[in-house]
């Protein structure tokens, strides 16, 4: 203020003079109850917590490869979905994710139709579901037909379970965000089609909120000291599919190479 | 951390490479001849292990529901249920043990009017309306299954495959959960997501393991029309199926104290079948009161600070076979 002329602070009074009354209707309108209104559109349960039930998918080219990456033949170009770029791999991990690269054509358990675990059935270009009620999440993704649960009732993990394709959800709400503790997973899924890989001693939190009634913005710690140096993080963008009629198809493609020998035909006369 | 060897009923012995599994089949086997009684097939639930043997069921008639509602008004019938009679070892003869089968332990005993009636209700004979080249290719399977020396002999589910419809009434125990919209069955092996809203099915060429479900309340029956079926689920061990052509109408009829539900389908398929029939499925719900069990309440109870029992399932996957027939050895190597 010191350094202003004494022209300029009689402008910038002036300008106070216009702006005050405007701010101050600003916050009579928060006050009021406007940004709550505003608030109130994203869709809610009975119990007032934010309801992300619906059919949802990603626009991302994150399952081609979390990091950025130039076009490839078997991938578009993408600038990834990692906050700092890159996956900070312990230097033996990095060798195997190096091989995994090379081998993706065949050994990405995708390609094989295998569940895809957590959070790559999230980014995964497939649409996936989710049923909400009060004390859990259904999500059903199309690829595969898993289903996930993540409960919401203030349950805690289990002490020494299996190890799950998909992990074990535990979720607790801060504000209108979902948080989600997931661990004791196996190690046989990939993060992505470029060979990212985990262990079983992943361990991923999960932030879900609505940037809009039907927008999410999805948010991930991922944790692996088996891999990883670090923990590290991702975000994308999901959206909800507005198509008239629009439903999640059946596909476990895991069936297909079978498929042909049923159901029994009439024998060719 | 473990490793999960899930416990299925494989079914096909001469296909089955690994100790573990063949050990799983065994315990199986042992399971079901524990489960069955000698003397006395009136004994009923056994509850806290082996296959529930009912052998007579009540009927339920359709009326209104009179029980509690979720929130945007259908009847809440959320919750773990499994059938009541025995499992998919014999679709017209429930407790009749497996055709052909070579181990004795699971030889049918007693005359037939004491095991339960065939879940084919509809000729009064029990048998389902095969055209000749239908029922030609079904005793065909009951042969071959116990040995099965080329792929379509393979019961489907051994492979993961999803149990489709009906069997998936009668495998495991599964969940109902209720949504503005939609009713789901987590079956499993399957999910089955019946929508309430009215849309149009899938067009007829998308053809699924469990078909395209479009459903709506009647008072106390949920009634589901169920098209685009693939016709590959076989009914069970004795090789009963529909085709791609076939269609379904199921009627869910729960009762008002929410303790059981009949199932009752009318199956058509000109392709297959010489007319339509009926199948009646019984069921029963289970609850946090109930001691979990391998076959129809596979469930634990969740660790929390409250006091009330919060029930837990695991994760339903078939994981041996998550690909292609043969992984199973692979997976229990670990």
């Amino acid at each position: 203020m010191n350094t202003l002329s004494t022209k300029q602070t009689f402008r910038l009074r002036g300008y106070r003079t216009v702006l005050l009354p405007i701010a101050a209707i600003l916050i009579l309108w928060l006050l009021s109850g406007g940004a709550e209104a505003a608030d109130k559109k994203i869709p809610r349960l009975p119990g007032g917590k934010p309801d992300f039930s619906g059919i949802w998918q990603t626009t991302s080219a994150a399952d081609y490869d979390l990091e950025p990456h130039s076009n490839r033949k078997d991938a578009p170009p993408g600038p990834g979905i990692i906050e700092g770029h890159y996956i900070p791999y312990l230097p033996s991990a990095l060798e195997q994710k190096k091989k995994n690269f090379e081998s993706r054509a065949t050994n990405d358990p995708a390609v094989k139709g295998f569940t895809l675990g957590v959070p790559r059935g999230i980014y995964y270009p497939e649409p996936f579901q989710i049923f909400q009620r009060k004390q859990d999440l259904t999500l059903v993704h199309q690829f595969g037909h898993s289903v996930r649960t993540i409960h919401t009732d203030g349950t805690e993990h289990p002490e020494d379970p299996y190890d799950w394709w998909l992990g074990d959800s535990r979720a607790h709400w801060e504000g209108d965000s979902l948080v989600v503790d997931v661990k004791h997973f196996n190690d046989k899924t990939w993060l992505d089609r470029a060979g990212n890989y985990h262990s079983d001693a992943l361990h991923v939190v999960e932030n879900w909120k609505f940037l809009d009634p039907n927008t999410i913005a999805y948010k991930a710690t991922i944790e692996d000291p088996n891999v990883y140096s670090r923990p590290w993080d991702i975000s994308v963008i999901l959206h909800r599919h507005l198509e008239k009629d629009f439903q999640l198809i059946e596909d476990y493609r895991f069936t297909l190479d079978y498929d042909q020998y049923y159901p029994p035909k009439p024998d060719a006369k | 951390m473990r490793s999960k060897l899930i416990q299925r009923v494989l079914g096909v012995p001469g296909l089955m490479v690994t100790a573990l599994s063949l050990a799983s089949q065994l315990a199986l086997a042992a399971d079901e001849n524990k489960a069955q009684p000698e003397q006395k097939p009136a004994a009923q639930q056994q509850q806290g292990s082996g296959i529930s043997r009912e052998t007579r069921f009540p009927k339920i008639e359709s009326g209104k529901w009179k029980g509690p509602r979720t929130h945007d008004g259908q009847p809440d019938v959320q919750g773990h249920w499994s059938n009541t009679i025995s499992n998919h070892s014999n679709f017209t003869d429930p407790q009749g043990g497996i055709p052909n089968d070579p181990n004795p332990n699971r030889i049918p005993k007693g005359p037939r009017e004491e095991r339960a009636p065939s879940r084919v209700s509809d000729p009064a004979d029990g048998q389902v309306p095969f055209q000749p080249w239908a029922l030609e290719k079904v005793k065909e399977f009951q042969v071959k299954f116990h040995n099965p020396t080329e792929p379509q002999f393979i019961e489907p589910l051994a492979r993961c495959a999803p149990a489709g419809i009906p069997k998936s009434l009668y495998w495991h125990g599964y969940e109902i959960n209720q949504y503005p919209g939609y009713v789901v069955f987590l079956f499993n092996s399957g999910t089955r997501i019946i929508h309430l809203d009215g849309k149009p099915h899938l067009p007829d060429n998308i053809k699924l393991w469990n078909g395209d479900s479009r459903g709506h309340w009647e008072g106390n029956t949920l009634v589901v029309d169920v098209s685009n079926q693939n016709g590959k689920a076989l009914f069970g061990r004795t090789g009963e199926f529909i085709s791609e052509n076939g269609h379904v109408e199921e009627r869910y009829i729960f009762n008002n104290d929410g303790t059981r539900y009949n199932y009752e389908a009318v199956f058509t398929d000109p392709t297959v079948y010489t007319r339509p029939f009926t199948v009646t499925i019984p069921a029963k719900r289970w609850t946090a009161e109930d001691k979990p069990n391998g076959w129809h309440f596979e469930t634990t109870l969740a660790k929390h600070s409250g006091k009330e029992p919060i029930i837990d399932r695991d994760e339903r996957i078939c994981a041996e076979n998550n690909g292609g027939f043969g992984l199973g050895a692979e997976e229990s190597k670990k």
